[in-house]
């Protein structure tokens, strides 16, 4: 471990110890306030009319009923919009709907009263002619020689294939050959701030000030810039406090929506979402029909393994092809083997849009993989922990489809047999011989890899700026973006021990496009490896500034700020580039991006106990462990925390989350009809860290938070095929798939 | 009515069909409860009235006109800081925009029970939905703040 060990005369190390979050007293007051707590002099409040139709041509729009509402202030068409474009590619959607509206929920108008029932009440006096047409249900209709073509690109939102060799001639003779296909379903965040904030416009400047919750502020702030033709310099995104995200924060146009009604209405307006809103039009994790051909040795070994993916991206890109790169990448699981190829399409439908959602395209095909291997165990008579050691990948081996070069610090060999000394799997027969009444119990093993960061060839970077005032008092600018994690807590831990500072000196910023420089996305578990080592490399320059100066920052910081300040050196600018894998394999040198393989991963084992009603088919998951490999975990209670959280997500898409669409329109439309995990449905969990360091990183820290949601479905299918003989490929396991299974499984 | 122990203004009867959320942040700036569904369901709003933890969405001003109502901002006062003090000491916490409302259901289960079971715990967390954490260290936080009450003897 390279965490720092107590050195004489310095403060004991601060990476490693649990920090509790800065803003925690602030939380449980009650006195922070959220983005859409926030209140302006003279707010006006706003509401975005939205279509109750999937497909359809607008014929006209009129607002002059809504206009001449008393209280009212401004109404946005797309008409009003001066550049109506979400993003540079036609596929990137309109701000406001356009000719055509191709989403229940899409926004078509925006209007600004001086309460939020005056609002609403225009929204309805708001005229829409619309032609009704032909709905593209699904990625089956999408591909249609006749279906209509959502975008003039066509229906295909992406395609992203690769192979290392001929997979069938690699399976050919195998002991066991697996040709099976699984289902994941659309996902909802479901955060529990919905969407929204304050914008407030600044006429004389033509600048907008925006306080919205985002994953990504610079990107943000780029899309308003579009949108209203201005400088990106002329928007400013403060994006917290903001109540969680994970992914929904990525591709949410509520900025852009804020920013046009405060310069239409010439002042602050506070707009906030209903769950409702959300749950139709907000982004969800993307629907995957997997589909795994896969080859077994006698003695489990992996042969050969080829995945097809299709995904419905709903009719607009989002991340769409990005999230197929990563299922790509992670089609292989953890696994090492000689031949692998992977072909997955991304479709336009008018489905729900899908986007951003920790795991990012990982936990689908993560699902076909594992529920293969839990069912060769089965048949080859092996272990299913076994047959998993034998396959994983170990530290700096090549990447089974890629053949790049993974990092040193990868150890998913380590998290497997830790969990396998565990009692929850040492002891699984005897829990399970244990069982009383309907309740089958069974007990599933599974593990995953992720990468961290965006990819190799991308050019991901994250930066800090960093200040020291005339009292030893030091600013860090950095980010990405906190939105629930606390990261400025962890940056604090970081910079602390780089500098050797008493971390109550230390001020740590994030958020904020007006003094936080570009940093990239809270997103693909890179705010503590990236935004950390940014951090690190800005604390360093300090260190390695005073010293060439001959300055004592550790004894006399005062001082030394105040000569700083006199000398102009009191700021430090600094960045960090994560590094691209070392050997990029077979990946072709100029499409490097195009494929994006990590260098650094993260990887998880858990294993799970399930209780199968054989009567009514419930599932329910009493007990869980999880096993880490992140390096070090520089705040570990905010580690295991968000380790916890993104399990818990993991359940929920396992046995009862499902955002169901039907012909275009959403059959769960709020918190009444679907379900996420309460505190009864919670498991006991357990979660360990194995040892180790990943060199890039600050103080041998790499990421986690998304990885941890990946094994939990296989892991509770596989327990469930331990219960009740049945394994289940699709998702979420209800009771009455569950019951529907039990009863036609001859052998259950 | 009185809010977090002081008589606040009567409402005006044309505020009566307004819902106690609206009432609490708009009237009073009282923005620790939260909105998270609108329907009862996610247990944002979760405020103490009489007593008894109530989601403040579905309660209209006029049906509380002579109640006692306690919100996040009152936990303090009420006695709860050990409360306050163990969700954070636990990193039980996370985006935060959840706790409020959990804090009105925790403090509402400690003001009735000095030693409260798991099981009580979870049967009065049941209504709030957190996204970020695995509620797990709810549990932990609750029998800590008990110990303290107890040990404090103010329970």
């Amino acid at each position: 471990m390279t965490a720092p060990a107590p050195v004489a005369g310095r403060p004991a190390p601060w990476v490693g110890r649990s920090r509790p979050a800065l803003e925690g007293h602030d939380i449980v007051t009650g006195a922070i306030t959220y983005v859409t707590d926030r209140r302006e002099e003279g707010m006006l409040h706003g509401h975005v009319l939205r279509s109750a139709v999937p497909h359809a041509r607008i014929d006209a729009i009129d607002v002059s009923e809504a206009l001449a509402l008393p209280g009212v202030r401004a109404v946005v068409t797309a008409a009003d919009v001066p550049v109506n474009a979400l993003g540079p590619r036609a596929v990137d959607g309109p701000a406001l709907a356009d000719a055509v509206v191709r989403q229940v929920g899409e926004a078509i108008a925006l209007i600004a009263a001086t309460d939020a029932t005056t609002a609403q009440r225009a929204a309805d006096l708001i005229r829409l002619e619309l032609t009704p047409l032909p709905v593209v249900d699904g990625p089956a209709a999408a591909a249609a020689a006749a279906a209509p073509q959502l975008h003039a690109s066509g229906n295909v939102s992406g395609n992203i294939a690769f192979s290392s060799g001929d997979v069938e001639a690699a399976i050919a003779g195998a002991a066991l050959v697996l040709r099976r296909s699984v289902h994941t379903p659309a996902q909802e965040h479901v955060a529990i701030e919905t969407p929204g904030g304050v914008a407030s416009w600044n006429a004389e400047e033509e600048s907008v000030t925006i306080w919205c919750g985002s994953q990504n502020p610079g990107l943000h702030q780029r899309k308003v810039a579009r949108a209203l033709d201005i400088p990106a310099e002329s928007v400013r995104m403060i994006a917290n406090p903001v109540g969680g995200a994970f992914g929904s924060r990525n591709d949410d146009p509520m900025p852009v929506f804020l920013a046009l009604l405060a310069r239409a209405a010439g002042a602050p307006v506070h707009v906030h979402m209903t769950r409702e809103e959300v749950m139709a039009a907000g982004a969800k994790r993307h629907p995957f029909w997997t589909s795994i051909d896969i080859g077994f040795a006698a003695d489990g070994r992996i042969l050969g393994s080829s995945v097809r993916a299709v995904a419905d991206t709903g009719p607009i890109i989002t991340s769409g092809p990005n999230v197929m790169k990563t299922s790509a990448e992670m089609s292989t699981g953890p696994y090492g083997f000689d031949v692998a190829a992977f072909d997955g399409t991304v479709y336009y439908t008018n489905n729900a849009n899908a986007g951003a959602f920790r795991g990012y395209g990982v936990p689908q095909v993560a699902f076909a993989i594992e529920n293969a291997i839990t069912e060769a165990a089965h048949e080859l008579g092996l272990d299913p922990a076994q047959i998993r050691l034998r396959n994983v990948l170990d530290r700096g081996d090549r990447h089974s489809l890629y053949r790049h070069r993974t990092t040193t610090s990868l150890n998913v060999r380590e998290t497997l047999r830790t969990a396998v000394d565990h009692p929850l799997w040492a002891q699984r027969h005897r829990w399970q011989a244990e069982a009383t009444g309907p309740w089958r119990r069974g007990t599933g093993i599974a593990v995953a890899m992720k990468g961290v960061g965006m990819g190799s060839g991308t050019g991901d970077t994250a930066r800090a700026r960093l200040s020291i005032d005339d009292h030893g008092q030091i600013t860090i600018w950095a980010g990405p973006n906190h939105t629930g994690q606390s990261i400025q807590t962890t940056y604090g831990q970081v910079a602390a021990d780089a500098l050797g500072l008493p971390i109550d000196t230390i001020d740590v910023r994030v958020g904020d496009t007006g003094a936080v420089p570009e940093s990239g996305p809270t997103a693909a578990s890179r705010s503590t490896y990236a935004g950390g080592a940014a951090v690190r490399a800005a604390c360093d320059e300090l260190v390695e500034r005073c010293r060439g100066l001959g300055l004592p920052l550790a004894t006399d910081a005062a001082g030394v700020g105040t000569k700083l300040i006199e000398l102009g050196e009191a700021e430090v600018n600094a960045e960090f580039r994560l590094p691209d894998t070392d050997d990029i394999g077979i990946v072709p040198p100029e499409q490097l991006a195009t494929f994006a393989p990590h260098r650094v991963y993260g990887t998880c084992t858990q294993v799970v106990r399930v209780e199968v009603n054989a009567l009514t088919g419930e599932v329910r998951v009493p007990e869980l462990l999880c096993v880490l490999d992140c390096g070090t975990p520089i705040n570990p209670a905010a580690t295991i925390g968000q380790a916890e959280g993104g399990i818990l997500q993991g359940l929920g898409l396992a046995i009862m989350e499902d955002h169901r669409v039907s012909e275009g329109v959403p059959r769960t439309t709020s918190l009444e009809n679907y379900l996420v995990p309460t505190i009864a449905d919670t498991p006991r969990m357990h979660t360990l860290f194995v040892e180790g360091s990943e060199d890039s990183g600050p103080f041998g820290a790499k990421g986690m938070s998304e990885v941890v949601v990946v094994p939990t479905p296989p892991a509770i299918t596989a327990a469930i095929r331990d219960a009740v003989g049945v394994l289940p490929q699709v998702l979420p396991v209800t009771p009455e798939r569950m019951l529907a299974l039990i009863e036609e499984s001859p052998c259950a | 009515m009185r809010v977090n122990g002081s008589p606040v203004p009567t409402p005006a009867p044309a505020d009566h069909g307004m819902r106690l959320l609206d009432y609490l942040r708009d009237h009073l700036a009282l923005t620790g409860a939260k909105e998270g569904c609108g329907m009862g369901e996610c247990g944002s709003c979760t405020v103490v009235i009489d007593g008894r933890a109530m989601t403040s969405c579905l309660v209209l001003v006029g049906q509380v006109l002579d109640a006692e109502i306690r919100t996040v901002e009152g936990l303090a006062a009420a006695g709860h800081g050990p409360l306050q003090e163990a969700f954070v000491a636990r990193q039980a916490i996370q985006c935060g925009y959840c706790i409020p409302g959990v804090l009105n259901s925790c403090a509402a289960l400690l003001d009735r029970e000095r030693d409260p079971s798991d099981d009580q715990i979870c049967a009065a967390l049941d209504g709030n939905l957190c996204r970020c954490t695995a509620y797990n260290r709810f549990y932990d936080a609750v029998h800590d703040a008990a110990s303290a009450r107890r040990a404090g003897g103010d329970a």
